[in-house]
């Protein structure tokens, strides 16, 4: 134990470390968008802080488009997924779902499945993870997790091949006692519904968001009110000059991404090794170890590639466990993927909702009083939340907000790209742009009234001065012909979180190979590159060269990738590290060089004497004078430089879209998408994540929606055929322009977009440029044709010549 | 997906001497597979009729086409003759599913392919289709079914190249072992589902649909298809429309409008083909042939929509068939 | 070890060519494919295959060949090499690439063909490896995303891709770089909207579709400078 150590030199240790932890240095940190707000700032940062880092424009590597660093790997089919790996001697395992919606299980019979060939383990579900839990156990009596949903998992089969694991599967004999049961959420909502859960129930969130707060009341199946009030909003409306007061509705969408959930598990006496479909090493291993009572040194996750998850794929989840056992029980390795229909039914999706928003404001714009009053479905979960915008993104004089989940005998939510925020924006960005229209005020100028975040004015100004927001026409509904022509727009925020579980390794080589190590996953979004990239600037090396190894809990601790936090949390920890490895290495090469340390310096690539002692030297010929094999340097996040700063991001998507008036078709045309993305280190990949943004957005906006049999309860759209996403003609023109942003904050001063670009306001903006397009509001999610002819049938006959 | 059995055929004699005992015929296997893996299926046993060459191909003959069933929707779709000639049957096989679905899938596929209902393709639900009583779509979801013409089953015609041959006059070959050949009119090779909902054509257990003939248009004729979705990029038909047209001059002699997505057998509208015969083709004619196509439409608790669609998506294909219409960007685009 | 590999050496000489270098020598790599033509010695490699499989199957009526429901050992021409390899009858070829031979660069993803992430060639044709049968392969040429990388060098379409960071996590890409292979061998000088036909069985998940397109019309303008 560490106060058991008194030793002087193990004192003088930690009088140092705590030395270095708080003393602290003065710099000057560049603040602002370049081009329209760039200024200097002072911080106070650690001494341990490498020097401040300049605007990207002064920079070789970071802030440059530098190629996708396993793009090699993703072109060439040779990235190696989850679904991918193969151990020898490997299980493969499938699931028994519920085909009811609401049961509890009498009986399950596995004995016939234990005989067939190539079987070699069956599990039965002892624990299902991942949906609300009664706060009071006692409530529900069962042998067996109660069904709450139609593919809620039961047990599993382990068998030498995948069809033998089927065919074992279909041979396991559930018998139910069925519960009556609901998949409405208006029903659901009614006091004779039929009730998910005999009592109060709360599913945790997760690192990406979603759940609930503790503590929410609960009244049948609606968990909530969750209120916040914030002044007398009654009165804030009794001030106000104009009221717009509307209804909206969203759908639940599933995420949908290309690789399913799952895991190889691999259980030996003393390791469980996981390769895990994640955006979380971190937190599978925690959720692993903690349920098996594992030491963490005994549970290694890895996540060499994976293929999506945009907020669904935290923790090891039902699959996670499952193989793990059947890996125990049977001493192979196991293959543990869920099928698309699973994919659909059990692991998550955004939850719908049903918002009744109100905005109250005065002639200028003024905003007096905001009221919403929202319901959703998480299915079993909880986490139908979407006050996000409402609360966070203009300035109010009072604000009453009242969200509350509607339990339905569905699966439960998820964290999913921007919790919450979607649906809200979807309603709140609507309402703002009749507030503007009820006001004749510009939609741009009425923004500039009531939402002071400097960045976002600059973004307005460069909508403002956009041919796309010139090219539209102030008056609803102008065009006289049956394909109607529309341009609008909608304002997004996130927060800047941040997970300070985040760190990396930086190794220098005596042949002057550099790696770095962490347990960060890339999701997608690029963060090998980012942490070459930060590397490569560090040592002038091109960031191809740079070994990147992360995706491993044997490695420094990464954060979870959730919220958009990713950049922002380990970019910072990557440079620090890769800094005082530069400094170990000078130190290092020093003798060999016959200059001191203190007289060397490393940029550009060259290894410099500041006091001219020798000709600049190239950093791998230097290399070759260390006095070890290896230097390395290990760096945690440190706290943001000035933490009491609220910062969020945000951006605004404009949309143009053709209405045909007859088939209900929108197609949307063209997409300026305007967003804040901190400093960008890769301008490439940040644009790719906006256009994945802005695609997602026209998917959830027009054509997701997962259905559900009103009468039996069950999903009968869980494919990728049926349950339509945005494909490449749904694809409009995406022009993305990036407010690089300064805000000193750390020693990369980097951002997120994951959330914040796209996702959000699209809706909104497809929204409203129907409207102007139409004269018509359309404030129902999915915009199908359906709904588009019905709201075009609705205030005016559109279809006199028909 | 069940265990099978699999025989592999290479001439028409061996498959036919192969339908018995339940064995189920497959040609490119899309639809077969997709059905098998979802449990809806459990064939024992696949006769395989992919490899018979003398099935394959699209030959001109004085009275018109004759296609080997195993023809792809992608070699029809880009057949140039096709393309000049019979241009709602090009239009309609280059507007189903996905390139690389059309790379595979037969036309005879296309043409024997089994509903789409959500509740029919789910191993969960037995329906009226599957030798049960209910349906459930009546009272369950129901957006994209049928709204003419459904009787106990809404599910529409999930086929667009039987649009196409509905709309050319087509007709198929069938053939067994034990009774030869017989040719039967596209119309009356549909079966609807007040007459058997178990069985949606008339085929018998021991045929094989060995051809697809399609007459000579007349001259002067001209055709084209379109299909609506809800997307471009791979969706279902919530409304299409099969057009050929035998003109004189502008003048329309006859006119044949065929649909898909409005009921469970491809049909044609007789009030819409009434609507423009001996006029000639302007936005008004096209609109009332249009209009008129939806007499006797009842439409569903979800679907009403689709009401006012059909319409739309006929007069826009009599328009682009006349050649006074570009093709509508709000419909598939066509793969050539 | 698992988990890790270091950055592949093409790649890092990718990055540090010069952008027309991508094709070594100026000679068109179109003929990528050229292993699916119907070539004589194609043609032989095809005959060979067939008489293998002849001997694998129960000896049955003329002109009628019984596979199963037992395994049974087929031998599949993938990437111009045979392989031979035991199915069940119900296999599909997506699963025998990924099982069976180990060739994980065909994704499964529906598992229906609703999403074309397993996307192959057939000869030249590209399909849904997942919805047909691994027997139903037997006499054809199959090129797999392994297949179109040549001597570890990225075909120009595959280099495309990467310039144009036409990917994101990746899951989707081989599917992709597959379909657009196929358009630009049968069109060398397709449009934007030829492109957005070819992959519109393809979902990305990611919405990389964009840099897709500019990838493939990029790709196709550098093959045919050097053609």
């Amino acid at each position: 134990m560490a106060t058991e150590i008194t030793t002087p030199v193990f004192a003088a240790l930690q009088q140092a470390a705590s030395a270095a932890e708080t003393a602290t240095r003065t710099v000057t940190m560049p603040v602002g968008v370049p081009g329209f707000t760039l200024g200097e700032e002072e911080r106070t940062v650690p001494v341990t802080e490498p020097p401040v880092l300049p605007i990207n424009k002064d920079l070789e590597f970071i802030g440059k488009p530098i190629e996708r660093w396993d793009g090699y790997a993703k072109a060439t089919g040779r990235a190696r997924y989850t679904a991918d790996v193969a151990l020898p001697g490997m299980l493969y395992a499938r699931f028994v779902n519920s085909s009811v919606p609401h049961a509890k299980i009498a009986s399950i019979d596995t004995s016939e499945a234990e005989r067939m060939p190539g079987v070699k383990g069956v599990h039965v579900i002892e624990t299902f993870l991942g949906g609300a839990e009664l706060r009071d156990p006692s409530l529900e009596q069962s042998k067996y997790p109660v069904v709450r949903f139609a593919g809620q998992p039961i047990a599993a089969v382990a068998a030498t091949t995948p069809q033998a694991a089927e065919d074992a599967a279909a041979k396991i004999k559930v018998v139910y006692n069925t519960l009556p049961f609901v998949v409405d959420e208006n029903i659901a909502r009614s006091a004779n519904a039929p009730q998910v859960f005999p009592g109060a129930a709360d599913q945790a969130g997760t690192a990406g968001g979603g759940g609930s707060r503790a503590g929410i009341p609960q009244t049948g199946n609606v968990h909530g009110p969750s209120v916040r009030k914030e002044g007398d909003a009654a009165q804030g409306f009794k001030d106000a000059d104009v009221i717009v007061d509307a209804h909206y509705t969203t759908q639940v969408q599933t995420h949908s991404a290309l690789e399913t959930h799952g895991v190889v598990a691999d259980w030996k006496p003393d390791l469980l090794t996981v390769y895990a479909s994640t955006q979380g090493t971190a937190s599978v291993r925690e959720e692993l170890a903690g349920y098996f009572k594992l030491p963490m040194s005994q549970v290694r996750v890895i996540t060499e590639y994976m293929g999506g998850g945009f907020g669904a794929k935290f923790g090891a989840g039902n699959p996670g466990v499952v193989a793990a056992i059947l890996s125990r029980k049977t001493g192979a390795p196991v293959r543990l993927m869920l099928d698309r229909e699973e994919e659909h039914l059990s692991v998550g999706n955004r939850p719908s909702s049903d918002q009744r928003l109100r905005i109250g404001a005065k002639k200028d714009g003024t905003i007096t009083a905001i009221q919403l009053i929202s319901y959703g479905t998480a299915g079993c979960g909880t986490g139908a939340g979407c006050s996000g915008p409402a609360a966070n993104l203009y300035k109010w004089a009072t604000l009453h907000t009242e969200e509350n989940d509607v339990f339905i005998n569905a699966g439960p939510a998820a964290a999913f790209r921007a919790p919450g925020h979607p649906q809200g924006a979807f309603a709140l960005e609507q309402s703002i742009d009749e507030l503007a229209g009820k006001l004749e005020m510009d939609p741009l100028d009425l923004r500039d009234r009531i939402d002071e975040n400097p960045v976002r004015r600059v973004q307005r100004q460069v909508i403002r001065t956009s041919e796309i927001w010139k090219s539209r026409n102030p008056k609803p509904n102008a065009d006289s012909g049956i394909v109607k022509r529309g341009v609008g727009l909608s304002q997004s925020i996130w927060y800047r979180h941040l997970n300070y579980n985040s760190a990396a390794e930086v190794r220098v080589h005596k042949d002057g190979s550099l790696e770095i190590l962490s347990a960060v996953q890339d999701i997608g979004s690029g963060i090998k590159t980012a942490l070459a990239q930060i590397v490569a600037e560090q040592f002038g090396v091109p960031p191809a060269k740079i070994s990147v190894k992360i995706g491993d809990t044997n490695y420094p601790p990464g954060p979870n990738s959730g919220g958009s936090v990713t950049t922002a949390s380990i970019s910072p920890a990557a440079r620090d590290a890769a800094w005082q490895a530069s400094q170990k290495f000078l130190a290092s090469v020093a003798p060999g060089l016959g200059a001191k340390a203190s007289d060397l310096t490393l940029s550009g690539g060259m290894v410099r004497s500041a006091s001219g002692k020798f000709q600049p030297i190239a950093f791998r010929t230097a290399a070759a004078k260390m006095d070890t094999d290896q230097v390395s340097a290990q760096a945690k996040r440190v706290r943001d430089y000035d933490p009491k700063k609220y910062i969020t991001y945000g951006g605004i998507d404009c949309a143009e879209v053709l209405v045909d008036t007859e088939t209900g078709r929108i197609r949307v045309k063209h997409v300026f998408s305007v967003h804040d993305c901190g400093r960008p280190i890769n301008p490439a990949q940040v644009t790719s994540q906006i256009n994945g943004g802005v695609i997602q957005g026209i998917s959830y906006t027009l054509f997701e929606h997962r259905l559900l049999d009103p009468n039996y309860g069950l999903m009968v759209n869980a494919d990728l055929d049926k349950y339509k996403i945005a494909g490449s003609f749904e694809v409009p023109k995406i022009d993305v322009q990036l407010t690089e942003v300064y805000i000193g904050q750390s020693s990369t001063d980097a951002s997120g977009i994951g959330e914040a670009a796209g996702i959000i306001s699209v809706g909104a903006a497809i929204a409203n440029a129907f409207y102007n397009a139409t004269g018509v509001r359309i404030r129902q999610l999915p915009m199908t044709p359906g709904v588009v002819l019905a709201a075009l049938n609705q205030p005016q006959q559109m279809m006199e010549s028909i | 997906m069940n265990s099978f059995a699999l025989a592999d055929c290479s001439t028409v004699e061996a498959a036919l001497s192969q339908l018995k005992d339940g064995a189920v015929v497959k040609a490119g296997g899309v639809d077969l597979l997709d059905r098998m893996k979802n449990g809806t299926d459990t064939p024992r046993r696949l006769v395989n009729i992919r490899n018979i060459r003398e099935l394959r191909g699209i030959h001109a003959t004085p009275d018109g086409l004759t296609i080997g069933p195993l023809t792809t929707l992608a070699e029809i779709a880009e057949d140039r003759g096709v393309r000049a000639d019979y241009t709602v049957l090009a239009d309609a096989c280059g507007a189903a599913a996905t390139p690389h679905i059309r790379n595979m899938a037969t036309i005879g596929g296309n043409l024997l392919q089994e509903l789409q209902c959500w509740y029919f393709r789910s191993a969960d639900f037995e329906c009226i289709r599957k030798g049960k009583e209910v349906c459930f779509a009546f009272s369950g979801l129901n957006q994209y079914h049928a709204i003419m013409d459904y009787g106990t089953c809404p599910s529409v015609a999930p086929s667009s190249s039987a649009v196409a041959v509905l709309a050319l006059g087509g007709s198929v070959e069938l053939t067994s072992a034990a009774k030869g050949k017989r040719t039967v009119a596209i119309q009356d090779f549909y079966v609807k589902p007040d007459a058997n909902p178990h069985r949606f054509h008339v085929m018998a257990d021991d045929e094989l649909l060995t051809a697809i003939h399609i007459p000579k248009p007349a001259a002067g004729t001209r055709s084209a298809y379109q299909k609506y979705g809800e997307k471009e990029s791979h969706d279902w038909a919530i409304a299409d429309a099969g057009i050929v047209l035998e003109m004189d001059g502008n003048t329309c002699r006859r006119a044949v409008v065929a649909m898909g997505a409005a009921s469970p057998v491809v049909r044609r509208s007789k009030e819409a083909e009434e609507a423009l015969a001996g006029k000639p083709i302007t936005q008004d004619t096209a609109r009332a042939a249009g209009k008129a196509s939806m007499t006797g439409a009842m439409p569903l608790s979800m679907n009403a929509y689709k009401v006012q669609l059909f319409p739309v998506a006929i007069y826009r294909t009599i328009l682009l068939a006349a050649g006074q219409m570009e093709r509508d960007p709000s419909a598939t685009a066509v793969a050539s | 070890m698992p988990g890790h590999e270091p950055p592949n050496k093409d790649n890092k000489e990718l990055t540090d060519r010069p952008r027309d270098a991508a094709t070594p020598g100026g000679i068109t790599r179109r003929g990528f494919l050229k292993g699916a033509g119907v070539t004589a010695a194609g043609t032989a490699l095809l005959e060979g295959v067939q008489v293998f499989s002849r001997e694998a199957a129960a000896a049955t009526p003329e002109n009628v060949k019984e596979y199963g429901p037992e395994p049974v050992t087929i031998a599949l021409l993938v990437n111009g090499k045979e392989h031979p390899i035991e199915v069940e009858p119900r296999t599909t070829l997506a699963e025998a690439l990924r099982i069976q031979l180990n060739m994980t660069g065909t994704k499964i993803s529906c598992d229906r063909g609703s999403c074309s992430s397993c996307t192959v060639l057939l000869d030249k044709t590209p399909v849904n490896s997942c919805t047909m049968l691994a027997i139903d392969a037997i006499g054809h040429h199959v090129t797999t995303i392994e297949g179109v990388t040549e001597d570890e060098k990225m075909h120009p379409l595959q280099a495309a891709f990467v310039r144009h960071d036409a990917m994101q996590c990746g899951f989707c890409t081989p599917g992709m770089v597959m379909s657009c292979a196929a358009l630009l061998e049968r069109n060398p000088n397709p449009t934007e909207d030829d492109v957005r036909q070819a992959v519109s069985g393809n979902l990305c998940r990611c919405g990389t579709y964009p840099k897709v397109f500019a990838a493939t019309l990029d790709a196709a303008g550098q093959m045919a400078s050097k053609a």
